[in-house]
């Protein structure tokens, strides 16, 4: 009948104790939290900085790895121009001189030897001129049969030897009488014999030594410019002092002009030039720069006028500057190209907030991304934590005896586990064995939660412990309620606003627990972004000292949260303890 | 009023030398290396409707005995019978059936209260959950006990610290109680309480006792309220039961050294009567580890020879009335 009373004042005195209002503890703990000014500043930071992570990143015309580029003239290395002071080979189409018998020929050069030995073969070597020597070796020209007393001569496929009769003679004679060596057309031959069949070996030269470097004028003597019977023939008459020589049944001529010999095959009656012979090497440094006989022969005299800059005309006929630096023997040629660039580094703008990073990433978008797996691997750690605390800290506090003493030796046993060797352990086996970066995401998670339950198991159990020997638990047990009500009615609503508090304060410690693995390159890896990762690039002095917009902002955000969460954490704390009354 | 309880002679609850020994344990083993002898052979018997004190220093075992009536403890030997059946036989349900014809009242109102429950639902938990009333009176019944306690039907609502201590003790009543119980223990009700509001609560408890027909065991170490209170008194020391009669004899004719020691501190509240005090050298031993002989003896002002080396036995002064000390009946 009083109940009907309620509320309606008038019936009641003004002492009457039914006009103070009924509030229940939860509701207590909220008006109290309410009034808590610094607990209200973290909510506020908390709901920014999860608005600015989980909606921002909707509202971002930018994705997290996109990487930004633009146009830019940058000095571009266009050709390297080295002195010549080595001896150069031609190896003659075919023939098999390997790269690391050049080494064995050098060698012998400088010694004087007249042959040397690569591998099971010798090679003979001959020097021909100055700085010109040619390398021998016995080929196989020619395969001689002897079936059923019918003898029979065939030459080798990638020889371009023609049997004569004179020479036919001479071998078969030379083979039936088991000769090692026989004459013929005023060459000598080797016979080598092997059963019925035997081969005819010829010595020949298969490569050429010379300091001399070839251009070809224009790209279609490409072939005939680095042929080994040209140059041979153009080598023997260089160093005889001829004006000309002839090869493949065409003359060619020579010129020297501006220190370069130019080498102009007479094509019924006009010169045209069909390579340079030079003491310097010129070659481009990009792959679509063919670089001209002419370009090359301008860039040569430049160097050789020791000049640090030159103007060639290009083919629309704008004037193209170059210049020249010189490291040793080698020269360095670069010109101004227009090239498409990352837009690295870039200071804040109004399409980049907060500018870019080292990749060419928006600062800003990454931020918002990192922010969502920052706090998420939070909440889920915290979460796991909780969860794995509860179940093993209320079984240890609730039945006590040895299950107790079991699980708090296991509880210590965790504890003594280091945890950031651990943790880089983990993340080096990850690293090894290349999780995708998601993947590694929830892996860490889960090694976090796992690392972390045992404070809360403690916690809980304590409190479990206390509860039990309270006398209102006894009170339940002296009124024979079950026990599944005495757990879920009595001990839990007075074991969660602590728990309620631990997790809250523990959120803040595990952002920057994964913030810190992230920094040492063992959490959350590119292309995802973390606020740590994103602080990672502060390794870095250079950025570190120039470009504040990188890191300061992810440092403020961390700072920022964490901060959130332990106001909040503490708002919840005072707000939960009984002794404030208001 | 006396007359009319002494009528009904059924022993609602008898205790049969209870002992109860806690062990000590020592080392990583947990090996037992002693035992703490609370309760150390305590013998009694509660007629219906009647209330017995037992007083007593701290720690003399009082509250244990307390406990291990409702079996919240386990004993170490002897018998508890509630209606002449002993409690420690029964099977987990037969228990569960017979909670609620025991109750107990705890010391601290303040800790005996789940701070996140409303009043309503401690008083009525038990209730439900042994389905003692049809839903549908639930109410009712709720709010009739309340009255009958003193409460307002409207603190229902309202949470444990919302009331001072008197009103939570009268809640911890109300709860017990609710429960319809033959027998109450209360252990120690109103010593957290001022002296204005044990005077309330006592008597609630004195009418409640008329009104229910509930039967006490009144644990105090206040003796006036025990005076006042009780039908029949024990006095314990070091877990024995030193001497245990009916209130008048007791009070009138205390036989024990220890009893006449402990009623020497009665204040008097007359000016100008001289307190003949005897005040007791010493303090009590460790249960632990009980003097042997007469666990009084060495604080005993009339010792003797014989107090040193044997156990007292027990006497009977007639009229129900136990003394165990050696000043008597050799």
């Amino acid at each position: 009948m009083e109940t009907r009373n309620k509320g309606s004042f008038g019936t009641q005195k003004l002492d009457d104790e039914r006009r103070v209002r009924v509030l229940s503890p939860g509701m207590l703990v909220f008006k109290r939290f309410v009034r808590n000014k610094l607990a209200i500043t973290g909510l506020v930071i908390l709901i920014v900085m999860f608005a600015f992570s989980f909606l921002g990143g909707l509202f971002s015309p930018y994705t997290q790895a996109q990487v930004f580029k633009h146009d830019e003239a940058i000095m571009k290395e266009y050709a390297t121009c080295m002195l010549n002071t080595d001896l150069r080979y031609t190896v003659r189409k075919g023939a098999e001189f390997p790269d690391a018998a050049h080494a064995q020929a050098a060698l012998a050069i400088t010694q004087g030897n007249p042959s040397f030995t690569y591998g099971d073969r010798t090679y003979s070597l001959v020097k021909e001129g100055e700085d010109f020597y040619t390398i021998g070796d016995a080929i196989k020209i020619v395969e001689a049969r002897t079936l059923a007393n019918k003898f029979s001569l065939s030459a080798v496929k990638d020889s371009a030897f023609t049997i004569s009769p004179a020479f036919a003679a001479a071998a078969q004679t030379a083979i039936t009488a088991g000769a090692a060596q026989f004459k013929a057309d005023g060459d000598v031959y080797t016979v080598v014999n092997a059963g019925k069949t035997s081969a005819i070996y010829h010595v020949e030269s298969i490569a050429l030594a010379t300091k001399n470097v070839y251009d070809p004028y224009e790209e279609q003597y490409k072939d005939i410019a680095t042929d080994f019977g040209f140059r041979y023939a153009s080598e023997l008459a260089l160093s005889k002092g001829k004006t000309q020589f002839s090869f493949d049944g065409a003359n060619y001529s020579y010129e020297t002009i501006d220190g370069d010999i130019v080498v102009s095959k007479d094509e019924n009656g006009t010169a045209v030039a069909v390579c340079t012979i030079s003491d310097m090497l010129v070659s481009s440094k990009a792959n679509d720069i063919f670089l001209s006989s002419q370009e090359k022969s301008l860039i040569r005299n430049a160097i050789r006028a020791k000049e640090t800059e030159f103007v060639i005309q290009d083919a629309a006929g704008a004037n193209v500057e170059y210049r020249i630096d010189r490291v040793n023997q080698t020269y360095t040629v670069r010109t101004l190209t227009e090239s498409r660039v990352i837009t690295m580094y870039e200071f804040p703008t109004a399409a980049h907030l907060l500018g870019t990073d080292s990749n060419g990433m928006d600062v800003m978008t990454r931020l918002m991304y990192g922010g969502r797996i920052s706090l998420m691997v939070g909440f889920v750690v915290v979460f796991l934590e909780t969860f794995l605390g509860i179940v093993m800290g209320g079984i240890s506090g609730y039945f006590g005896g040895w299950i107790d003493t079991a699980i708090m030796r296991f509880v210590d046993l965790f504890n003594c586990i280091p945890f950031y060797p651990i943790v880089m352990i983990i993340g080096t086996v990850m690293d090894k064995m290349e999780i995708d970066p998601i993947k590694r995401i929830f892996i860490l998670m889960a090694v976090l939660g796992i690392l972390g339950w045992t404070s809360i198991a403690r916690v809980v159990r304590g409190q479990i412990l206390s509860l039990r020997e309270q006398d209102f638990m006894v009170a339940t047990e002296a009124t024979g309620i079950r026990v599944s009500r005495k757990i879920f009615k009595h001990l839990v609503p007075n074991v969660m606003p602590l728990l309620i508090v631990q997790a809250t304060m523990s959120l803040g410690g595990i952002i920057i627990t994964e913030a810190t693995l992230s920094f040492l390159g063992l959490g959350v890896k590119y292309p995802l972004a973390s606020w740590g990762s994103i602080i990672n690039a502060a390794t870095n002095v250079h950025i570190m000292t120039n470009y504040w917009f990188i890191w300061i902002p992810a440092g403020m955000l961390i700072v920022l949260t964490v901060l959130g969460f332990n106001f909040v954490g503490d708002g919840l704390r005072d707000a939960f303890d009984p002794k404030m009354k208001r | 009023m006396n007359g009319q309880k002494r009528a009904n002679d059924e022993v609602v609850m008898e205790v049969r030398n209870l002992k109860k020994y806690f062990p000590i344990k020592a080392g990583i083993f947990g090996r037992v290396v002693g035992q703490v002898r609370a309760v150390d052979g305590v013998s009694f018997r509660i007629r219906r409707g009647t209330t017995m004190g037992l007083v007593g220093e701290s720690g003399c075992g009082k509250t244990t005995v307390g406990k291990t009536l409702l079996r919240l403890n386990d004993k170490t030997s002897g018998e508890v019978l509630f209606k002449g059946t002993e409690i420690f036989e029964l099977g987990r349900s037969e228990l569960r059936h017979l909670r609620p014809q025991i109750q107990i009242i705890f010391q601290d109102p303040y800790s005996s209260l789940s701070p996140r429950m409303p009043v309503g639902e401690i008083i009525g938990e038990a209730v439900r959950e042994h389905n003692l009333v049809p839903e549908s009176e639930f109410d009712d019944y709720i709010t009739k006990i309340m009255r009958s306690c003193g409460l307002q039907p409207y603190h229902k609502d309202r949470y444990p610290h919302e009331f001072s201590g008197g009103q939570r003790q009268r809640i911890c009543i109300a709860r017990a109680l609710a429960l319809n119980p033959d027998f109450i223990v209360c252990d120690e009700p109103v010593s957290a309480l001022d002296v204005s509001i044990q005077a309330q609560i006592i008597n609630l408890l004195e009418d409640l006792q008329k009104e229910f027909g509930l039967t006490y065991l009144f644990i105090s170490h206040d003796l006036s309220v025990v005076e006042h209170i009780s039908d029949t008194v024990g006095v314990m020391y070091l877990g024995d039961m030193v001497e245990y009669g009916a209130k008048e004899d007791v009070f009138a004719k205390p036989l024990h050294p220890y009893t006449r020691a402990l009623f020497s501190a009665i204040p008097v509240p007359d000016p100008t009567v001289k307190m003949n005090r005897i005040i007791l050298e010493g303090s009590i031993p460790s249960p632990a580890n009980p003097p042997a002989g007469c666990k009084f003896h060495t604080r005993c002002r009339d010792c003797m020879e014989i107090c040193r080396h044997e156990a007292p036995k027990r006497f009977d002064a007639g009229n129900e009335h136990y003394v165990v000390c050696h000043l008597y009946g050799k």
